[in-house]
């Protein structure tokens, strides 16, 4: 599928990715309002096969919090409560066993894949921090945020305190490479950041931008740290790139899944209020494949929604258009590569975990 | 090419015309001297800094400009700078924070940078390390540690950045629109992580886990002392917390000290150099920038000329010693008695602690800082790097 390899590379063009026609979009429906669904149960739950290896994830994550102020030793636990879903520990963990098995069938997780696991999930926690901050954001899982329990003044260090505990437990890992490895996630996490912050005028680039942006919010964090640990349990750099390529496409079909999510589930679902992208003034894959059809909706791409309606009609648009439908199946396509490289790892249920894992990124309805 | 040459610099180079650069921040101009600490003090004493500065530059190469040009000539910091433009007109602290960047750089800014320098060029290559790459070394200062002196300013300039955070809940009207005060604060996040991830990429590509541990709770250090210097600032009745000088000490190391402190230990263990020579450099850091500090908090007490309603740190050193001497009671009553219609009289309640032992004590207890910075240095072979570093002492211990 040459639109693919296209779209898979980062600096794709526009137009080849929106030529999908409607009848390739495949029988994958998205998730949508208040949706309850069963799924066969062909595998072990993946989190379950993971969690094996995670018991007392977050007592070790406030472990490495060692802070002696009461008041921002709770502000940086505060996410640690271990209600989150831990999709990136469970993921690390799962790949951290099927690449040591490919290496020599060692069945079990060393103590420095699983610290990676923790810094994954610390530096996803910093960055949340900080962009709910940067978004005004006032609740986030279920609960209100750190910045409007203690404000923003409190709530920035709290991210930074995070951060530097995630970088204390990388380098006792004691490995420069891993250190390189995890080093790259959080510039691409302020890249992201700062790509978010501009939008392209030109509607081919605005795709491309897109793309990048998400792989550096989201893919970057998983694609890293799959490889680092990777790198920790075999020496062979064929094994470290598919590690690496799973995380990259899992990551960017599991950020295509949650901006679709930001369209069709209720609040309550998602733990945090609907069109939130759009009052941020964000235009992601619904909205850019929506614009194709309707390209009236340019003009508020370019003010960011800023005018009183915009966002309920740049939602309706959306809705109207197969914009939905559309990145959902560029999310597909994103897993069907994830799977691919996956399956070139020797089999083991941890591999197929990963496998089902992909399959979970898709038709997750929160 | 000091730092403040390349931020002048470079809005032009990148085509900005003057009027947009000088509206950035020649509003400063009037406002700098709230924020530097270094401004009131006598001019012959300012000058002899000054010179004490110039000449420690000279000593290690070039001069001190620390943020890399690959860093400021970022499409991201560029951005930063159309960014902060918007905000003038506000008080968003991120403005302040901006001029210092650019004004204060000559003080406060590239002094941590300098003295990694410094005492990486006074310890000097190990024996163990006589094997080791030589040919790296510009004027006896090893290019990894360079780096490191780099990385040292990006910590504590992204932490001058994120200090700069407003409660969104806690504004005045005069502070200006929400929405301007909310993009402020979007600007001082991003930059200052900016700022952190560029220091990160520098630890990572120095290649040595411990020097990555010891920078990385350096960090968590100094993000907990500017948490506790956040906390302990005054409210709104002047009454500030009861910290004895015992916890102020605590407290200063780790928002002041430890990075300085840890920085130089990592440059003698970037350079192979063993735990007692490190622990010493560890020393000379961590004192030096105590009696830094304690010199900048004693400038409203003791400098010729007051601009008498100038507002100074109710937690500085000579005000806690103050207290301590005191008792909680009567300095609550002082503080009441220099109040009136809930303004701070701060030219009465500065002669009232001029008149008690807080200001002497400081004095004392910044001498002992220095003394103890002093014997550190003791245990590396004299040098003119040696000398600038007792220079430093000298400059920030004397008070005629």
């Amino acid at each position: 599928m040459p639109y693919f390899n296209l779209v898979k590379s980062l600096t794709s063009a526009f137009p080849n990715v929106y030529r999908i026609s409607q009848s390739q979009v495949s029988s994958y429906t998205p998730a949508v309002c208040c949706r309850s669904k069963t799924r066969s149960e062909k595998y072990t739950d993946p989190f379950k096969l993971g969690w094996r290896d995670l018991k007392g994830l977050y007592e070790d994550i406030r472990k490495e919090l060692l802070i002696s102020t009461a008041e921002l030793k709770e502000m940086t636990e505060y996410y640690f409560d271990g209600k989150g879903k831990a999709f990136r520990p469970v993921i690390v963990v799962l790949m951290a066993r099927a690449c040591n098995i490919h290496h020599n069938n060692s069945r079990d997780v060393r103590a420095s894949q699983r610290s990676v696991a923790l810094i994954a999930e610390m530096i996803h926690t910093a960055s949340l921090v900080h962009d709910d901050v940067i978004d005004d954001a006032s609740s986030r899982r279920g609960k209100h945020t750190v910045n409007k329990i203690w404000g923003e003044k409190k709530a920035v260090l709290a991210g930074d305190l995070i951060l530097s505990a995630a970088s204390i437990a990388l380098a006792r890992i004691g490995n420069t490479t891993v250190i390189s490895i995890l080093t790259q996630v959080i510039e691409d996490l302020v890249r992201g950041e700062f790509l978010q912050l501009g939008s392209k005028e030109n509607e081919n680039e605005r795709f491309a931008h897109y793309l990048e942006k998400t792989f550096k919010k989201t893919a970057s964090l998983i694609a890293n740290s799959c490889k680092a640990v990777s790198v920790l349990g075999c020496p062979d750099p064929v094994v470290h790139e598919i590690a690496y390529q799973y995380g990259k496409n899992v990551g960017i079909a599991f950020q295509l899944i949650d901006d679709v999510l930001d369209f069709t589930s209720c609040s309550h679902q998602m733990g945090k209020p609907t069109s939130t992208d759009l009052k941020l003034g964000l235009a992601t894959g619904p909205v850019l494949f929506a614009c194709q059809q309707f390209p009236e909706m340019n003009a508020m791409i370019m003010r960011r929604f800023s005018l009183p309606g915009d966002v309920d009609r740049a939602r309706q648009y959306v809705l109207q258009s197969d914009g939905v439908q559309q990145t959902t199946y560029l999310a597909q396509r994103y897993c069907h590569e994830a799977v691919r490289e996956i399956s070139k790892l020797r089999p083991s249920p941890e591999r197929d975990a990963l496998i089902q894992l992909s399959e979970i990124v898709l038709t997750r309805d929160k | 090419m000091s730092l403040r040459q390349l931020l002048l610099g470079f809005p032009r180079s990148l085509g900005a015309s003057s009027s947009t650069r000088r509206l950035w921040w020649s509003p400063s101009l009037d406002t700098i001297s709230s924020v530097d600490s270094w401004r009131g003090q006598p001019s012959r004493s300012r000058a002899h800094w000054n010179q004490v500065v110039s000449e420690a530059e000279k000593i290690v190469g070039y001069p001190t400009s620390f943020m890399s040009l690959r860093c400021l000539l970022s499409d991201e910091l560029s951005n930063i700078a159309m960014q902060v433009r918007k905000l003038v007109g506000t008080q968003h602290p991120l403005l302040t924070t901006a001029r210092r960047l650019v004004h204060d750089s000559r003080n406060n800014l590239q002094l941590r940078g300098l003295v990694v320098l410094l005492i990486s060029k006074a310890a000097g290559p190990s024996s163990v390390d006589a094997s080791c790459q030589n040919y790296d070394m510009v004027s006896g200062i090893y290019a990894c540690q360079r780096s490191l002196a780099e990385i040292t300013e990006l910590i504590h300039t992204a932490l001058l950045v994120h200090r700069g955070i407003v409660n969104l809940n806690e504004l005045q009207s005069s502070d200006g629109p929400l929405k301007d005060m909310q993009f402020g604060n979007k600007i001082a996040i991003l930059s200052g992580d900016f700022l952190l991830a560029n220091a990160c990429n520098g630890l990572a590509l120095l290649q040595n886990t411990k020097v990555v541990e010891l920078i990385a709770s350096a960090l968590m250090d100094l993000v907990q002392g500017v948490y506790h210097e956040n906390c302990t600032s005054a409210k709104d009745n002047h009454i500030t917390d009861d910290i004895g000088i015992s916890t102020w000490k605590e407290q200063t190391f780790l928002s002041h000290g430890a990075l300085l402190a840890k920085s130089c230990q990592a440059a003698m263990e970037l350079a192979k150099h063993d735990a007692e020579v490190q622990g010493m450099a560890f020393q000379y850091g961590k004192h030096m920038a105590m009696s830094h500090k304690i010199n900048s908090d004693l400038q409203p007490f003791i400098k010729e000329k007051t601009s008498d309603s100038m507002a100074f740190n109710l937690n500085s050193a000579p005000v806690v010693l103050h207290q301590e001497f005191l008792g909680r009671d009567s300095w609550i009553k002082q503080i009441g008695e220099a109040q009136e219609k809930g303004r701070l009289d701060y030219a009465k309640l500065r002669e009232t602690i001029k008149a008690g032992k807080g200001v002497t004590s400081a004095i004392d207890l910044c001498r002992c800082h220095g003394n103890k910075a002093l014997e550190a240095l003791e245990s590396f072979p004299p040098s003119e790097a040696r000398s600038a570093l007792e220079n430093i002492v000298f400059a920030v211990t004397r008070f005629s």
